[in-house]
């Protein structure tokens, strides 16, 4: 049997259901982040992947949506829900007009555009103090369901909803517009797609999905720092879409889950943790470009993007 | 009435600041110009610089040795891109963008730890910094600084002799714009771009060792000077040196103005400069090539 997208996404969720039986709260934990990641992974992904446009900005969706929750919550006294809803607009609004002024461009000026936008975020929450506590941060975010094991399934059925409604979009003809934009942008806006027009929407779902998984990691960790911003972690985004497979829909939310894997064995075994990541994910890299979901997947027979 | 040894201080300070700026910036812009590569790791490679000139300032104090720093830091750096480059890079070359970009931005990861090995965690500073200084008015001007200013001043004028002036300067360009052609008449372009990537990470070192004893040494402090060296070499225009001194003066200056005067956009507003710079002229202040639109 040929491997589908929903069915390695049914089957990747149905374990992660069963995995806090095995694993202890601070796995757990550690596999909520997995999840959060992953699932912002996939976002990305649907910019660069299925639209062709590398992003090296992501972090500012997934920092923007975890200072909202934060500030609504801590600051602004308001409940989860309204926090997450105003989170959501936040992203949104941030995607719109950066996605307007960063897709006057494409390639490696499009990157560095969305780069510049994501530094320039940082830098307000670094200095904004009242706001957003500066380099501290803000401490003290409640965790709603309060125990770790009751929000991690709040964390799945949040990222299965979200991963659906964009595999959903995916499969669409808007996906299809999508993939012929990533594939040949000007026979697109020959055969008469708004290419622009498209470029944006997809880059505005892309950051919503980034942003809604940075969301919900504000109350996992109860805090929220600058670094969620810092463009290393866009980088780190980019890494986990690559490392998992930007080819194959579940890719980069596995290649998510194996960087937390990664990092955390690497900070087990050694103080020299950031060594023992770059050269595995180096590694990873060259050998296998394509990634290890999507080695496997055409291994299996499946259809690479 | 601001006072005039205030405004040469600063003045000479963003000059400093700016200076240190160019010479990374314009390595990492030589060498995206010349290989196509934009090597995140570049800002690793300034990191470096300012930790061999600790080690050789602490090592054997007095102005010579200084200078001995600074030579030995772009000597060694040098090599490290060398064995970076034939080591690593050259297997990605042609390969798509994001391949580039992760494989150096894990060379950050792998070189910050190994700093940290070699060197320790913690911040390596200087006392006090070699020559003295120059009184103007009630403010003092380290002679450091002028020197770095000078060091800055001569690679610009180097690079631009090099590439104007030069057969191996020509045969470097040639093997940029057209490499079959290059390869025809002789000129070995893997050469080149070995050549170009040693010297751009030379400036790098360097760099870092004009920087060390000024700003310390830490890891993690290339990571910071990387993205400021992106801000300006897509402010000046990519691959070209004058635009790198362009933005790293823009740069430098906006700093050091906005640092005393309105603190809380010190970096927004280098980061709203370039926005606004791409949007009006996507190639940059001083960026020839026409950008590919699709």
């Amino acid at each position: 049997m040929k491997p589908s997208d929903y069915w390695a996404l049914i089957l990747v969720f149905a374990l992660l259901a069963v995995a806090p039986t095995l694993a202890g709260p601070f796995y757990t934990r550690l596999l909520a982040t997995g999840i959060l990641y992953g699932t912002a992974a996939v976002g990305f992904n649907v910019l660069f992947g299925y639209t062709g446009l590398l992003s090296f900005g992501h972090a500012m969706f997934w920092g923007a949506g975890a200072y909202t929750v934060a500030i609504g919550m801590v600051k602004m006294g308001l409940s989860f829900p309204a926090s997450l809803a105003l989170s959501f607009l936040v992203v949104g609004v941030i995607a719109l007009v950066t996605g307007f002024l960063s897709l006057r461009h494409t390639r490696i000026y499009f990157a560095m555009l969305t780069l510049a936008f994501g530094q320039l975020l940082y830098a307000i929450a670094l200095k904004w103090r009242s706001m957003t506590g500066a380099d501290e941060g803000i401490y003290g975010v409640p965790r709603p369901l309060g125990d770790v094991v009751l929000y991690y399934y709040l964390v799945l059925a949040v990222s299965l909803a979200v991963l659906l409604a964009l595999l959903r979009v995916l499969k669409s003809p808007l996906g299809l517009a999508f993939r012929s934009i990533r594939d040949n942008p000007f026979r697109a806006e020959v055969v008469g797609y708004p290419v622009n027009r498209l470029r944006l929407l997809s880059y505005t779902i892309s950051g919503l999905a980034t942003g809604v998984a940075g969301s919900l990691y504000a109350p996992l960790q109860t805090s929220v720092n600058p670094e969620s911003l810092y463009w290393t972690f866009s980088a780190a985004i980019v890494f986990m879409a690559i490392l998992g497979g930007s080819r194959v829909f579940i890719g980069p939310f596995i290649g998510g889950l194996l960087y937390v894997f990664i990092q955390d064995t690497a900070m087990g075994a050694t103080e020299y943790w950031l060594l023992a990541t770059g050269v595995t994910l180096g590694a990873l890299i060259l050998l296998l470009p394509e990634g290890i979901v999507g080695y496997i997947w055409r291994r299996l027979g499946g259809r690479l993007e | 009435m601001v006072d005039a040894g205030f405004l040469v201080a600063q003045l000479v300070n963003a000059l400093f600041y700016s200076s240190i700026l160019f010479m990374i910036a314009s390595g990492l812009s030589l060498i995206f110009g010349i290989t196509r590569i934009l090597n995140l790791a570049h800002g690793a490679f300034y990191m470096l610089g300012a930790y061999i000139m600790y080690t050789v300032m602490t090592a054997l104090p007095g102005g010579a040795s200084a200078v001995l720093g600074i030579l030995a830091a772009g000597t060694i750096v040098a090599v490290i891109g060398l064995l970076v480059e034939a080591g690593l890079l050259s297997r990605v070359y042609g390969k798509p963008e994001e391949v580039q970009l992760l494989l150096t931005f894990a060379l950050i990861l792998v070189l910050d730890d190994l700093a940290k090995l070699i060197w320790g965690p913690e911040y390596k500073s200087l006392t006090t910094l070699p020559w003295g200084s120059l009184a103007v008015g009630d403010y003092t001007i380290p002679v450091y600084h002028l020197v770095a200013i000078a060091v800055a001043l001569a690679s610009a004028v180097g690079l631009w002799l090099l590439f104007s002036r030069t057969t191996l300067g020509k045969k470097i360009r040639a093997s940029a714009s057209y490499p079959e052609v290059a390869e025809a008449l002789g000129v070995d372009t893997r050469r080149m771009f070995i050549v170009t990537f040693m010297l751009g990470s030379a400036l790098a070192g360097a760099s870092g060792a004009l920087a060390g004893p000024v700003l310390t040494a830490y890891p993690g402090m290339g990571t910071e000077a990387i993205v400021l060296s992106f801000a300006i070499i897509v402010i000046g225009g990519m691959g070209s040196i004058l635009g790198a001194l362009a933005g790293a003066l823009i740069v430098g200056f906006t700093r050091t103005v906005m640092a005393i005067v309105y603190p809380v956009l010190e970096v927004a507003l280098i980061y709203i400069v370039m926005a606004i710079v791409l949007l009006v002229k996507p190639t940059g202040l001083f960026g020839g090539r026409e950008v590919e639109r699709r």
